[in-house]
């Protein structure tokens, strides 16, 4: 079925391009915009149709060739990065990002492997997951949505010079955050995604400003410009296989957030770590918490709390231990998460 | 607290060691749970000649809270695993009452004694923790945590930029 909104949405676009491909200029992103969403019109569907967008969406991502421009808002801040997204005629799956504001840096995603260039500190951060893609993840990631969230199709809006259908997840509660969505009419790509928090304001915000969708896959616009140059910089390795999923990490929530389920365990390899960290991922349906559990560095740690966009972070030692808590979802859900974990393995650690 | 109890086990270096000592002439709190972990870890040791009475007061403190004073094999660990139960503010509560007790006059030890043993307090609540922008030391963390996300499911590799995004702050004028 993922295949037939696949090849639906190639040919309708393949039409669409070749209009589109001429609006080349980049569009200014209105700030005004994220106070004040433009929508046009409140025409509410039951929510079955909502999560159906959300998996056309999904699909759409990995289904498609497209290329943009897109800005990443978060704390008063843009940051603008070009993104190119293939797949070859065997399936296989590229993607690139890079940045166009600040320091460069660039992303690039291929069936296997994340890899993270970063010119600026001379170090390359790899992320190895097994020969295997995940399809089976994608219908358990979004389980829950409509447990947690009140999921609303909110009419159409207009981004990047594409027609879009609006999805409005609304939080049952305070545990998690507030998102809506724009998806391409056509082809359900997302345009735009944003995170809003407990007092409706928003705290992230992805949107092109410029987009093709379609075109021919060409190896070359996902290669790294700094394939060549970084031979002599630093690697990080991360790695994980399927095969050690899941596996008991003898960690345990005694107070699970409602709402959360665990999703995956393991313990892998991170970060050029000479020793294996423990990773447990708690989902409700749309947003994720991650919690790494590692022993303690030498230098003395303290408990601190920080945030990137709608991602909160919070670290604390336990006995031993240094666990870090990571997630798109209020800090409050990341430290009861991180407060109500406990060690109940039979192991020695 | 925890390099002071680091120091009684052996634990740190030379150097680490001298600052430590240090701290301990300079800083009379310090020198007091310094004192206090000896007296701890000498009476479970049986090393120390101390009254019927306290001995009674002990063991009777001891049934009161098991968690935090259960025994364990090594006596050095189990000094530090109750000093550091959980937090550092459960320690540093826990060293201030056991100096309170011992500083006491007879007459107020066994009223301290009789006292309800009000439950340690929790871990500080989240509205005490300010939270700061991340400081671009979370990367690899990120990436991981990515892989996971439905957001990534969704929206492809865009939310990888929260893993790299710029620390720099905008400068006016920008």
């Amino acid at each position: 079925m993922l295949e037939a909104i696949g090849r639906l949405g190639s040919a309708t676009s393949t039409a669409a391009s070749a209009g589109k491909a001429s609006a080349g200029c980049a569009r200014t992103f209105l700030l005004l915009s994220l106070v004040t969403p433009a929508v046009i019109a409140a025409d509410s569907s039951p929510s079955p149709d909502g999560v159906a967008w959300l998996k056309k969406m999904a699909a759409a991502s990995r289904q498609l060739n497209y290329s943009g421009t897109f800005v990443y808002h978060h704390a008063g801040r843009s940051e603008t990065s070009r993104i190119v997204h293939y797949v070859n005629s065997a399936g296989g799956e590229f993607e690139k990002m890079e940045t166009l504001d600040g320091p460069a840096r660039e992303i690039i995603r291929t069936n296997d492997q994340v890899t993270c260039y970063l010119p600026e500190s001379r170090t390359i951060l790899i992320e190895k997951r097994g020969k295997r893609r995940f399809p089976a993840l994608l219908p358990e990631q979004l389980g829950g949505v409509s447990d947690n969230y009140a999921v609303r199709l909110l009419g159409s809006d207009r981004v990047a010079d594409f027609d879009c259908q609006v999805i409005d997840l609304k939080p049952r509660d305070k545990l998690r955050y507030g998102h809506r969505f724009c998806a391409e009419r056509n082809t359900g790509l997302p345009l735009r995604a944003r995170t809003f928090s407990e007092k409706n304001e928003p705290l992230e915000s992805f949107a092109f400003t410029e987009l093709r969708i379609g075109g021919r896959f060409d190896r070359d616009r996902v290669r790294s410009r700094y394939a060549t140059k970084s031979r002599d910089w630093r690697v990080d390795h991360s790695a994980f296989s399927i095969a050690d999923m899941p596996a008991e990490t003898g960690w345990v929530l005694t107070r699970q957030p409602t709402g959360f389920r665990k999703l995956t365990e393991m313990k892998r390899s991170f970060a050029g770590r000479s020793f294996k960290v423990s990773h447990i991922v708690y989902s409700d349906g749309l947003a994720a918490v991650s919690v790494f559990i590692e022993p303690l560095p030498k230098a003395r740690i303290a408990r601190s709390l920080s945030h990137q966009g709608a991602v909160n972070i919070y670290i604390r030692p336990v006995s031993d231990y240094m666990v870090t808590v990571l997630g798109e979802a209020p800090a409050a859900t990341v430290m009861q998460i991180a407060n109500s974990l406990e060690f109940r393995g039979a192991q020695p650690r | 607290m925890d390099k002071i109890s680091a120091l009684m086990d052996g634990e740190l270096d030379d150097l680490q060691a001298q600052q430590q000592l240090g701290r301990i002439s300079q800083d009379r709190t310090i020198r007091e749970a310094w004192e206090a972990f000896h007296l701890i870890g000498d009476a479970m040791r049986g090393e120390r000649a101390l009254s019927s009475r306290f001995s009674s007061l002990l063991a009777e403190r001891m049934m009161r809270e098991p968690t935090v004073l259960a025994p364990r094999p090594r006596v050095a660990r189990r000094l530090t695993s109750f000093a550091l139960s959980a937090a550092a503010s459960i320690a540093a509560v826990a060293a201030v009452g056991w100096i309170a007790f011992f500083n006491s006059p007879p007459a107020l030890q066994t009223e301290l004694a009789k006292a309800p043993v009000a439950p340690l307090p929790a871990p500080a609540p989240s509205a005490q923790l300010a939270s700061v922008p991340n400081d671009g030391k979370m990367s690899e963390y990120l990436i991981a945590h990515q892989e996971f996300s439905p957001s990534t499911a969704i929206q492809g590799v865009a939310p990888y930029i929260r893993s790299v995004s710029s620390t720099q702050p905008v400068a006016a004028g920008q």
